[in-house]
């Protein structure tokens, strides 16, 4: 009885939560609706049997992936007025394909019929004898061997995807080096010079740091050394000045 | 094996000079080719020895399979009967000479990679014609064939006459291939299958069966081999088809020599023979093969008589000599028409070439009312000249002699219904061909020059490339039919063709034609003297003679001269009721009707292109509602018409 | 002993960790840029998968998750040989257009992992996870050309529409599921023993094929094409032009005939409609198109249509023709493509069709092969893509299926038009100034697809007698 109250209740959350998210004005709401989905949904695993699920989606989905969402949506000047003008545009559109579609699933429901044998094959969610975790790793790791290590290699694709299409090597950047740093000598930082008294600026001859050169956008460019060959460029240069 | 290589290297060198001619240079294209093509020469042969020297016809060389569709299946396989292996060991050694000796002929020519491809090329289809197991694969080379003759005329691209006449032998030769084409449904129809093993076994099944065609109620074989040799007429240029061959002199010379003398055009020959299973269960047919053959005959004869282009006359020479072999086959020696084919092959080629080098010497001349005088000047190809024309007459134990000889015996003592007519003509054309041919040698080679000073100057023995190709030839047309004959229509005939050529059961021509009155048999070669003679006499002793006749016989001559006017005739009964019908439908049914069609249907396409395309706006929302709405539709369309 | 299901699935497995030992390996070469031995390993890697592919034993292996049966390999060889040609298109021209990273090879390999996968899944689960290993690749690889904008759209496009798509796919899949308690294919034929299905399980099968659809770009689920073959790097749409077709026609060939086959006539009647559509589409938008690539773009909707005709008739002698079809095709576009991808002045990749006029006086070769390739997507025999059509319209003669056969031989002749358009541009337009001289990898490229092209009918037996036996597997 209280599993079918708490049922309904997360299942009603769950819808109406995820339907703000769709039609919420400020995306930092839709996401935070999200959010509240995402924790309805846990609850419905929970009920289900299902705490590792449960706890999974809470961990990846709230708090990862919807944080992320969070700080991309806060980052990203988002044009709202734009989007609502392309919501209103398509709505009646959406709203006429949503209804039929809507329409046909409840006459499918309505005829819902189970294939005669469909129960033998539906395992259960809660084993006897084993935590759900322990089953669900058993299942991972023998039967599902195969497409546990596919995923992976859909989650290597991602990250390859991930840096190919952002990653850049600066070449201009100057990053810090603490080894470089660590081994610079007064020697070939400073350039003592004995300033006659009296003498002006212009006498002496001030030593002024040039531009760093243009360097072109190198993909292969030898990695993190960047900064240091920047800082010695510029080093000889004003040592360059001096002479 | 030998024999696969035989007839595939020549593809092999046609791919490799065709394919990377243009970057490793022509001499690299002339090795290739040429290598390939002695070592086709050279396996021909050894392949043709095993052949004649095993105690069973070989079984064919199958290569792959070509299609497998339901019960319909072909083979790319090489058959190996006598038949095939002696075309095989013909071919292949003239077009390997034939390639020799147009080192020397193109050599002025620059990125001549393109003349060796084509010369292979047709080789492989000419070898693939004759060694197919199957009616498709012979229709594969013999439009190989043609494609490649298309090429070689048309191979100065540059000049209007040589695409006019490559265009003109390909579309002759169309006409002929439909009838061909035809021929293999109705085969096809009727035996359930193309396969040769197949058809000729099941011949005596069908003795009865008949077509009912226009009206009439003909037997089947007899409607077959009709069609089959109006196939055989286009591709071998005879009466009625023939208007090409003498245009197809735009091509190079080896062209002509390989292609429209020596080989291909004796394709139709060769289908006669090789077809001879149902040419023999068609008297009616075989009628008709020996009226075309021995008007053809005469009639190319009496053209060749008054040309001036020393191509042309050669041309028609061909012609008339294709008439003889489908006498031949007409009168049921299939035997000798090949014999035939086979010794013509070499001194039709040579006089070619011999025409070939006089015309590299006259510097590109071809009108032999420009030569003359220069006999001293070309030793070795007057010599090879005269050596053809020897065969090609029929004087005594040259090869033309044994050949002929045979024909026309074997017409006379054949129970064709013709075979009178045959004999009359061919001995006719007889006299004729010995007069054209010392016609041609004398106004080429003797009396005084005519051409200008400064052509003769120029006028030189050909290159060692151009002449040893001649002496090898002179060789088999010296020596071809004294060698061969017992094997093709002597004593050893039976077991040299082993079942590879049919003869009916009361077919016995090649046995009759020893015992016919000895006066038939020296007939012509007394007429190929007499005609030697006469043109002696118009040319050598009294010049003045043919103009005299000419302007005598004025009516005649022109007659002769414009070719009994076929192509004015043509070209009145076809070419322009057809271009005026052309026209109309040009302009009414084309352009109102058929063209209104499509162009509306056009129109339409194109309007519903750009409602279709109106769509792809690059918005990702229309695009993701497209595909919604799609599916929305189809489950609709699904769940109220499931 | 090793266990059967590693050996089964050895050339996935084996062309996965190639894949990651590129990846090492281009991260570590330091000397110089690693993208062309990464290339050449990559291909050396397909070589061996193709290999392994072929001598694999036959099986079902991970308690029904993955198959080898010859419909399996058939396709996998074929989406090896898609992917390899497209992987040798993308050398030079990477260098070319500045994108020569070391990641784009191990991206091909990866997705050809997927497609594997794909050919070979017989579960609900291992269909979407080669799916999306597949489409995820692809998804990159579109954006490849990072700092181009026209490419980056076409990946984030192709991305989201790709991503309803999987949902698509999902929801189907979970429909399935839900009716029926099984994912696998086997156990869910033994589950469907009635004649008449419930309706929920048909409408899953709706949206599993609307979700494959997609990927082969068939009408309504197309509209992704033209914008991403424009946009993304030529390799690539030569690329998403060719193994991935076949890899989604694999996976629709399977999924509708292994569990769905004897509920044919609530399926056919989908196909029917998808493919009718896509033969018009393709046809008649081609027809005003300028750009040779979205040509290629409505093209392949159009030739995806053809191929579903053999799937409409649901018999064996269809599902031959398709996997013909497939063959003809992926030569073809690999061919069009390298010929597309010589288009270059100046350095300049030039993608209209009136910058080809007059091709045939400056580059014979390369009109040739355009020509040949132009002449068989038309139809024209003897080229093989006369045959691919002669297949399936034979098939779908057979089954009885006249309209689709009549409505694919008269879009056969509207898309002639445009094909023919192509050749008489290059024949017979004012010549232009000459293209770059190409590289001999698309060269090599363009040769085999014509090769392929035109000796189809010289030698079609094989190719033919293989696709049989692998279209009889789905039957067997």
């Amino acid at each position: 009885m209280i599993a079918a109250i708490a049922f309904y209740v997360f299942a009603a959350v769950l819808i109406g939560s995820a339907a703000l998210v769709v039609s919420s004005r400020n995306p930092v709401h839709s996401v935070l609706f999200l959010i509240l989905a995402f924790f309805n949904a846990a609850g419905l695993f929970l009920l289900a049997g299902a705490e590792f699920l449960a706890m999974v989606l809470v961990i990846v989905y709230v708090g990862a992936v919807a944080v992320l969402f969070l700080f991309v949506v806060m980052m990203l000047d988002v044009n709202f007025d734009q989007m609502r003008e392309g919501v209103q545009r398509y709505a009646p559109i959406g709203a006429a394909v949503g209804a039929v579609l809507f329409l046909e699933l409840i006459v499918t429901v309505a005829g819902w019929q189970f294939v005669p044998n469909v129960t033998l094959h539906l395992a259960s969610a809660t084993p006897a004898g084993v935590t759900n975790t322990a089953a669900l790793g058993h299942l991972i790791y023998t039967d599902y061997i195969f497409l546990f290590q596919a995923a992976g290699l859909i989650l290597l694709v991602a990250m390859i995807g991930a840096i190919v299409l952002t990653h850049r090597e600066r070449g201009a950047s100057r990053r810090q080096n603490i080894g470089v740093q660590q081994a610079r000598t007064m020697a070939n930082t400073l350039e003592m010079m004995t300033v006659a008294i009296g003498a002006g600026s212009r006498q002496t001859g001030i030593l002024r740091p040039l531009p760093p050169p243009a360097r072109p956008l190198d993909d292969h460019d030898d990695h993190g050394h960047g900064g240091h060959d920047d800082g010695h460029g510029h080093d000889d240069h004003a040592h360059a000045g001096g002479h | 094996m030998i024999y696969a290589i035989a007839i595939l290297s020549p593809l092999a060198g046609c791919l490799l000079a065709g394919i990377f001619g243009r970057r490793f240079g022509d001499t690299y294209a002339k090795i290739v080719t040429i290598g390939f093509m002695i070592l086709a020469a050279l396996c021909a042969e050894i392949s043709l020895s095993q052949v004649l020297f095993a105690e069973q016809p070989p079984e064919p060389v199958i290569l792959a399979t070509w299609f497998d569709i339901g019960g319909f299946r072909l083979d790319w396989a090489l058959r190996r009967d006598t038949l095939s292996s002696a075309m095989v060991a013909m071919v292949a050694p003239v077009a390997t000479l034939i390639h020799i000796y147009s080192v020397g002929y193109m050599a002025h020519e620059r990125r001549s990679f393109r003349f060796f491809a084509y010369l292979s090329l047709f080789t492989f289809a000419m070898l693939m014609l004759v060694t197919a197991n199957n009616l498709v694969q012979l229709f594969f080379g013999w439009e190989g064939v043609g494609l490649a003759s298309y090429l070689l005329i048309g191979y100065w691209y540059d000049r209007p006459s040589a695409n006019r006449a490559a265009m003109k032998a390909f579309i002759v030769n169309r006409v002929g291939d439909l009838f061909f084409a035809l021929g293999i449904a109705l085969v096809f129809q009727l035996f359930g299958s193309v396969e040769f093993p197949v058809i000729f076994a099941h011949i005596p099944d069908h003795q009865d069966a008949l077509y009912h065609v226009l009206g009439h109620t003909w037997r089947a074989y007899e409607v077959i081999g009709f069609l089959l040799f109006i196939g055989a007429m286009g591709k071998s240029a005879q009466l009625g088809l023939h208007t090409w061959l003498p245009d197809a002199m735009e091509g190079p010379t080896p062209v002509s020599a390989l292609i429209h003398a020596a080989t291909m055009v004796t394709a139709g020959v060769f289908l006669m023979a090789r077809m001879s299973y149902i040419m023999e269960s068609a008297p009616g047919a075989l009628t008709f093969v020996m009226l075309i053959g021995a008007s053809t005959c005469i009639f190319a004869a009496t053209i060749a008589c008054v040309q001036n282009d020393i191509k042309r006359v050669i041309a028609y020479s061909t012609c008339s000599q294709l008439g003889y072999m489908f006498m031949a086959a007409g009168a049921g020696a299939y035997q000798a028409s090949v014999f035939h084919l086979i010794t013509h092959a070499f001194f039709k080629a040579l006089l070619f070439l011999c025409a070939g080098s006089v015309i590299h010497a006259m510097s590109d001349e071809q009108d032999m009312r420009k030569m003359g005088g220069i006999w001293r000047m070309v030793p070795w190809t007057y010599t090879c000249m005269w050596l053809g024309s020897l065969a090609i007459a029929g004087i005594p134990f040259f090869a033309g002699y044994w050949s002929k000889d045979a024909i026309l015996e074997a017409t006379w003592a054949s129970h064709n219904p013709l075979a009178g007519y045959g004999y009359l003509m061919g001995v006719l054309a007889a006299f004729l061909t010995a007069f054209y041919s010392w016609r041609l040698i004398i106004m080429t080679f003797h009396g005084t020059p005519r051409a200008d000073k400064h052509t003769m100057e120029h006028v030189h023995e050909s290159t060692p490339w151009m002449v040893a190709p001649l002496v090898i030839l002179a060789f088999g047309a010296v020596f071809a039919g004294w060698l061969l004959h017992g094997w093709f229509i002597g004593e050893d005939q039976a077991e040299f063709w082993a079942g590879a050529i049919h003869v009916g059961a009361n077919n016995h021509v090649l046995h009759d034609m020893e015992n016919i009155p000895s006066i038939i048999g020296l007939l012509p070669t007394i007429t190929g003297v007499l005609g030697i003679a006469l043109a002696y006499v118009m040319y050598m002793l009294v010049p003045s003679l043919p103009g005299r006749l000419a302007s005598t016989f004025q009516p005649i001559y022109q007659f002769l001269l414009h070719k009994w006017y076929f192509d004015e005739l043509y070209d009145f009964l076809f070419v322009r009721p057809i271009q005026r019908l052309a026209r109309v439908l040009w302009h009414v049914g084309d352009e109102k009707l058929i063209d209104g069609m499509p162009n509306s249907a056009a129109a339409l396409a194109a309007g519903g292109s750009a409602q279709v395309v109106k769509i792809q706006t690059g918005s990702i929302a229309v695009y993701a509602f497209t595909m919604l709405i799609g599916l929305v539709v189809l489950i609709s369309i699904f769940l109220l018409f499931r | 002993m090793i266990n059967q299901n590693w050996i089964l699935a050895l050339p996935e497995i084996v062309l996965a960790i190639c894949a990651m030992a590129i990846l090492v390996f281009g991260v570590l070469w330091k000397r110089s840029n690693p993208s062309f031995p990464c290339a050449m390993l990559a291909l050396a890697s397909l070589l061996l998968a193709g290999v392994l592919a072929l001598s694999a034993p036959l099986g079902s292996a991970y308690g029904g998750l993955f198959a080898v049966d010859h419909f399996a390999v058939f396709m996998k060889l074929l989406i090896v040989a898609g992917a390899g040609l497209s992987l040798i298109l993308s050398i030079d021209y990477n260098v070319q257009t500045g994108i020569d990273r070391f990641e784009f090879p191990v991206l091909i390999l990866l997705c050809t992992v997927g497609m594997m996968i794909m050919a070979s899944a017989t579960n609900l689960m291992s269909l979407y996870i080669g799916l999306e290993l597949q489409s995820l690749s692809i998804y990159v690889m579109a954006s490849f050309n990072r700092d181009d904008l026209r490419s980056s759209e076409a990946g984030l496009k192709y991305f989201v529409l790709g991503a309803l798509a999987s949902g698509l796919l999902l929801y189907g899949a979970s429909l399935a599921y839900g009716f029926n308690g099984s994912m696998d294919f086997a156990q869910l034929r033994a589950g469907l023993t009635s004649t008449n299905p419930p309706a929920g399980l048909v409408i899953g099968i709706v949206f599993i094929v609307a979700g494959l659809a997609f990927k082969i770009s068939a009408v309504p689920f197309h509209m992704w094409t033209p914008d991403v073959y424009e946009g993304a790097p030529t390799p690539v749409t030569a690329f998403m032009s060719t193994a991935p077709k076949v890899a989604a026609i694999a996976l629709l060939l399977r999924a509708l005939e292994v569990p769905f086959g004897h509920l044919g006539q609530s399926w056919t009647q989908l196909v029917v409609l998808v493919s009718i559509a896509s033969m018009l589409l393709g046809s008649l938008a081609a027809i005003g198109q300028t750009s040779i690539k979205r040509l290629m773009a409505y093209s392949s909707i159009g030739h995806m249509g053809y191929a579903l005709i053999g799937l409409a008739t649901n018999s064996q002698a269809g599902i031959q023709g398709v996997l013909v079809y497939m063959v003809t095709y992926v030569f073809m576009s690999a061919g069009v493509f390298a010929c597309v991808i010589a288009m270059r002045r100046q350095g300049l990749a030039l993608e209209k069709i009136s910058d080809l006029s007059g091709l045939a006086r400056t580059d014979p070769m390369l009109a040739l092969a355009f020509a040949i390739f132009m002449f068989s997507m038309a139809g024209i025999p003897p080229f093989s893509g006369f045959f691919g059509k002669l297949y399936v319209f034979y098939a779908a003669v057979q089954a009885g299926y006249w309209t689709l056969a009549v409505i694919g031989v008269l879009t056969s002749v509207i898309g002639a038009y445009y094909y023919l358009r192509v050749i008489k541009v290059m024949y017979f337009d004012d010549a232009q100034p000459a293209f770059d001289a190409r590289s001999p990898s698309l060269s090599f490229v363009a040769a085999v697809g014509a090769l392929v092209t035109v000796l189809f009918f010289v030698f079609p037996a094989p190719i033919v007698n293989a696709a049989q036996i692998a279209a009889s597997a789905l039957f067997g």
